[in-house]
């Protein structure tokens, strides 16, 4: 997810080089025009030519629209992300209590949510994979829920607003 | 804008003119030779990238917009309070002494710009490409000949020419003077209140 943040940013730099360019080219071309204008009669090919150094101005500007759209998609992204991290995070300690889990159960429980698996938890947590297994069991029927998926869908269907997704369409297509 | 309240970043368009303008003074200061062509190349060059930031002061993100940090001599009075009470206020963009620091940065830069061209003239044309230096060409066209040497030019023309060599001269130094005092600054304001100013100008944060 911070992946897309950071690949909007790279893109806004590489945009930024891209118009800081076209400024160069657009100074040259108009310092070469006003020269030509001091010098001789504007004639059709210098009209011509003003007309090409008022497009790469054009384009400068547009250019640099672009590169704010990109900054600030960069940042809404991130902020996004920490967001809907701290909501989670306040979800899963409310369920959590709700449940009345032991802190042991909470720690695996939080575990299972991370997608690590009975032997996963196990090692993590120094445990017979029995154990855990039993520990598993207990936050299931706590939950409410006969399996691991289950659990995380109980998490996952509660933050997803399937209206907000419709209104945005392609915008979102890479939630995952 | 609630991630870039906790950690102040420019945008890549700040970061990149902030560099190439570092980069075009350090080139016509020390490498390129007074007057010569490239000297006026990378001055214009250097126009151009000034105007980029000066465009993005108006359709930028907020921190780099002008109304983000005002010219106010008033606030930057509150603000040089505030360092004597020790304390701490968070700035999005400048802080108020540092947008003073820009803005007389970025008119000493507009005073050297407008004088150079002043003096170089547009781009040196047709037969006059050799030209070493285009001043040559421009007083060439009012009928004086350089053959006594650049700096020996009469009549009204020369007289405004040298004015504009003085003025582009303490400009220089003037904007000499101002990065001194803007590194002096950026070193203070690190050790002051301990946030990176530095970093946040690099091109890889963090």
């Amino acid at each position: 997810m911070q992946g897309r943040a950071r690949k909007l940013e790279h893109r806004a730099t590489a945009m930024t080089i891209v118009v800081a360019l076209q400024a160069l080219a657009a100074a040259f071309f108009l310092a070469d025009l006003a020269g030509d204008l001091a010098s001789e009669p504007a004639d059709g090919h210098l009209i011509v030519e003003g007309i090409a150094a008022v497009a790469l101005l054009i384009s400068v500007v547009l250019g640099a629209i672009q590169i704010r759209h990109l900054v600030l998609a960069a940042r809404a992204d991130e902020a996004a992300v920490a967001v809907a991290r701290g909501a989670l995070a306040q979800l899963v300690q409310l369920r959590f209590a709700q449940w009345h889990l032991t802190p042991a159960e909470a720690d695996v429980a939080l575990f299972a949510l991370k997608g690590c698996d009975v032997a996963e938890i196990a090692t993590l947590r120094g445990a017979a994979a029995g154990t855990v297994r039993a520990q598993l069991a207990r936050i299931y029927a706590k939950a409410g829920v006969a399996s691991h998926t289950a659990l995380l869908a109980l998490f996952v269907e509660e933050l997803i607003d399937t209206s907000l997704l419709h209104a945005a369409g392609t915008e979102g297509e890479k939630t995952a | 804008m609630t991630a870039t309240t906790n950690t102040r970043r420019w945008d890549p368009v700040v970061k990149l003119t902030h560099w190439t303008i570092v980069a075009a003074i350090l080139a016509n200061a020390v490498i390129t030779e007074e007057g010569s062509a490239a000297h006026v190349w990378v001055g214009y060059a250097l126009a151009a990238i000034l105007a980029l930031r000066l465009l993005w002061g108006l359709i930028g993100p907020a921190e780099a917009r002008f109304t983000a940090f005002p010219p106010s001599p008033v606030r930057a009075l509150r603000h040089i309070g505030e360092i004597r009470r020790g304390e701490q206020a968070e700035h999005a963009s400048h802080n108020p002494l540092g947008a003073l620091m820009v803005y007389a940065i970025w008119s000493c830069l507009g005073v050297i710009i407008a004088t150079g061209i002043a003096m170089a003239g547009f781009p040196p044309q047709g037969e006059s490409h050799e030209e070493d230096r285009p001043a040559a060409y421009a007083s060439a066209e009012y009928g004086e000949e350089s053959e006594e040497g650049e700096e020996a030019r009469e009549g009204g023309e020369g007289h405004e020419e040298d004015g504009m060599e003085e003025l582009h001269e303490v400009a220089v130094n003037l904007l000499y003077l101002l990065i001194v005092l803007h590194i002096a600054g950026v070193v203070f304001e690190t050790r002051r209140s301990g946030r990176q100013v530095v970093l946040a100008m690099l091109p890889r944060r963090r």
